[in-house]
């Protein structure tokens, strides 16, 4: 008889008679783990769901208390049906946004910058997010789905604001957002997702933040911005957003009136491709370098493509910020 | 061929100790494809040099422990590595409390992370350093040193007493006769033992009017009648144990994590953007160079045959952990680091009645000086200037580390 051991989101199968961490390291799923014999106290772990036979667990390992509150020795335990662990150490997931699906009304459509949309969708019931979450839109007819992250802050939640970039040839962009989308248009929405957010208010000690927003990578850093200055006024923040042209530059002047409100606050907007007198030139993760000696802790926000958010980790490891707090979004263009 | 016919292993006659310390490898390479249980003369001793073999004795009830010769001299008598009954049985009593997961679990954090946090400090302006000096042995000794109650001790000289034990408990190499063949490599384990003593003497005299809550406080004291404490000289060996082994270990363990990452540049990048990924990190590292090579024996209490080779009782085999962990019957390519290898169970912390007390603490103390050091130096790449050479047969590890990173 074999049960699912699940794991980290990961699922293997172990016989009634193996140990959950035989089973787990044959399959590849590596665990914290050092004697194999009860003794050292290495592979405890929280059984989350689920029944185990603890088997020969020394009680000098694994207490009577340990046992009731829900702790095994992975080397140890065998399952009794199938069951659900939790590695110790690691957190019960935070309580999240609840995911929803929703229908969405178009408020507005214009077009920003060079191959560039916003789009404002209208909901019915305000949603629960954090700013720099995305959403999900189905596209009618197709019944594709494609991520945007919301530019609001928390309580702007009854209007989700999202910034699409077209991809030639694209079901969601070409066929669909840039051609023939307009106002009063219903959209099957759901959200919100991702975990692309600031701490919760009473863990956000204020420290300063670099972000780093590529092309419309730079929708999510809008709210996230913004949510960090009216939290902390005072706190050092510096905006890059980086795009190949001027004609791809968007809300300059919304986050240029952002850095006339809090002092601390820089927006840097660079051009990699096409030069303009009185812009920076190259890429913003050099940028980044070229302008912060240290970034000892600091928080880091990278949002674009795989290549800016790989360029910005390595800028911020350079300049020596924790990789713990080291945050990033990659968007995989799925559309094309 | 017949079971009965051996391989000729004359060529063992010529392995001397300073090949098996400079590299055991080669050596015991062979011996796990000619004879996994082999008598080797320089030793005057058997050697199990496989994983399965290592794992049958270790776990045998036909086997109990013994202390190699070398270590007996360094360490006396009785040392918890190499008593049985019930005075392994007390002695295990009297240092695992301290050693429990859920004790350790209460301390760890706030015992290892300032001193990791304090040594950074010195050096982490400086855009390069040596590690092994400056960073992995001295947050080793001061996490223990500390948790033993010698905080009065400089780490320095908790380094030096660690490195004089060591080359004195691996002076392993014995005449024709059964006599050891460099006596005078004794010389400076006694020289330390003489320090320690006079160092330590004073704070057991305290510890027995004052009790604090220092380890060697506590060993003094639990579990003894009212007005009574273990004698000094019972529990002096098992000081050394510690003085020794848990004080060089997690030094090694974690220089030897770090090399084997900066072999793979690419997990390397992965650990320090992923810091969960350190303790995985250290169970490879510990894995490839393990830091308790060949240190520790078993000795038959019966006659028995083992991996076809028949051993009258009272024959001792010394086990080599280090061997065991590149035994290609059970690890694919064993010399290379990698991170994402099939992660099955090693034998770096020993098995049976006799593995590590010390395991759970010895893992946390490398995992958060790990996290720390990449947590402020995210940027860190060994300076390939300098070459790193790895020395020892009873206890293993980088003998330097150069690093260099931008500041």
């Amino acid at each position: 008889m074999t049960f699912a051991v699940t794991v980290g989101g990961r699922s293997v199968e172990c016989d009634e008679d193996q140990a959950l961490l035989d089973a787990c390291l044959r399959a590849g799923v590596w665990m914290p783990n050092s004697c194999n014999q009860g003794t050292c106290g290495t592979c405890k772990l929280h059984v989350v769901a689920g029944e185990v036979d603890h088997g020969s667990s020394p009680v000098e390992t694994l207490s009577d208390e340990e046992r009731c509150a829900g702790m095994a020795l992975a080397c140890q335990a065998r399952p009794r049906g199938d069951v659900e662990l939790r590695p110790q150490g690691t957190s019960a997931a935070r309580t999240a946004n609840p995911l929803r699906d929703m229908v969405a009304t178009v408020r507005e459509v214009s077009d920003i910058a060079r191959d560039t949309r916003r789009i404002l969708l209208g909901l019915n019931e305000p949603l629960t997010f954090d700013a720099g979450q995305y959403v999900e839109l189905v596209v009618p007819g197709s019944g594709e789905r494609r991520q945007y992250s919301l530019a609001n802050t928390a309580d702007e939640d009854k209007v989700l604001e999202l910034h699409v970039k077209l991809v030639p040839g694209g079901v969601a962009t070409h066929g669909w957002l840039f051609d023939g989308l307009a106002e009063g248009d219903e959209v099957d929405i759901s959200g919100p997702l991702g975990d692309f957010h600031l701490p919760p208010e009473s863990e956000d000690d204020g420290g300063p933040m670099v972000l780093i927003g590529g092309g419309t990578g730079l929708a999510p850093l809008v709210g996230i911005v913004r949510t960090a200055l009216r939290r902390h006024p005072e706190r050092e923040v510096v905006l890059y957003h980086g795009v190949r042209g001027e004609e791809e530059l968007y809300d300059g002047e919304r986050l240029t009136e952002l850095a006339g409100q809090y002092p601390n606050f820089r927006f840097v907007p660079v051009l990699s491709h096409e030069p303009v007198d009185g812009y920076r030139e190259g890429f913003p993760t050099d940028a980044f370098v070229e302008d912060v000696s240290t970034a000892r802790g600091w928080t880091g926000w990278l949002c674009g493509p795989p290549a800016m958010v790989e360029a910005g980790v390595k800028s911020f490891k350079r300049r020596r910020m924790a990789p713990r707090n080291i945050h990033r979004e990659k968007f995989t263009p799925a559309d094309g | 061929m017949t079971t009965t016919e051996r391989p000729d292993l004359s060529w063992l006659d010529e392995v001397t100790m300073a090949d098996l310390e400079r590299n055991p490898y080669a050596t015991y390479e062979r011996l796990r494809a000619e004879a996994p249980l082999a008598y080797v003369p320089v030793l005057g001793s058997y050697v199990a040099s496989t994983e399965e073999v290592c794992r049958e004795i270790a776990t045998s009830p036909d086997f109990e422990a013994v202390i190699t010769p070398a270590g007996g001299r360094t360490f006396g008598h009785p040392a918890v590595i190499g008593v049985n009954g019930d005075v392994h049985a007390d002695l295990r009593t009297m240092i695992e409390p301290a050693l429990q997961p859920a004790e350790v679990d209460r301390w760890i954090e706030d015992l290892v992370r300032p001193i990791a946090r304090r040594y950074l400090e010195q050096f982490e302006a400086d855009g390069q350093a040596e590690l092994v000096a400056q960073f992995c042995e001295p947050v080793s000794v001061r996490s223990l040193g500390d948790l033993l109650g010698l905080q009065d001790v400089e780490s320095d000289k908790l380094r030096e007493w660690f490195a004089k034990l060591s080359r004195s408990f691996t002076n392993a190499a014995m005449t024709e006769d059964g006599e050891f063949a460099n006596p005078e490599g004794f010389v400076e384990g006694d020289e330390a033992k003489a320090e320690i003593r006079s160092i330590v003497d004073p704070l057991i005299d305290k510890w027995i009017a004052r009790p604090d809550d220092s380890a060697i406080s506590h060993w003094l004291h639990d579990g003894m009648p009212p007005g009574q404490t273990r004698d000094r000289e019972y529990i002096y060996p098992t000081i050394y144990v510690y003085l020794l082994g848990a004080m060089q270990e997690p030094g090694h363990g974690m220089a030897s994590t770090l090399v084997g990452l900066f072999s793979r540049p690419e997990q390397l990048e992965e650990v320090v953007d992923d810091p969960t990924l350190v303790p995985r990190a250290i169970a490879e590292g510990v894995r490839w160079t393990s830091p308790i090579w060949s240190a520790t024996a078993r000795i038959s209490t019966k006659p028995v045959t083992v991996a076809g080779v028949d051993l009258p009782e009272g024959t001792a085999v010394m086990m080599s952990y280090g061997s065991a962990n590149h035994d290609t019957g059970r690890y694919e390519a064993p010399t290379t680091y990698d991170l994402h290898r099939p992660p099955l169970p090693h034998l770096a912390f020993g098995a049976g009645n006799h593995a590590c007390a010390g395991i759970y603490f010895a893992n946390h103390t490398m995992r958060i000086a790990l996290e720390e050091l990449f947590e402020a130096i995210p940027n860190l790449e060994r300076d390939t200037r300098e070459g790193v050479e790895f020395w020892g047969w009873g206890f293993r590890g980088p003998t330097s580390l150069h690093v260099t990173w931008e500041v």
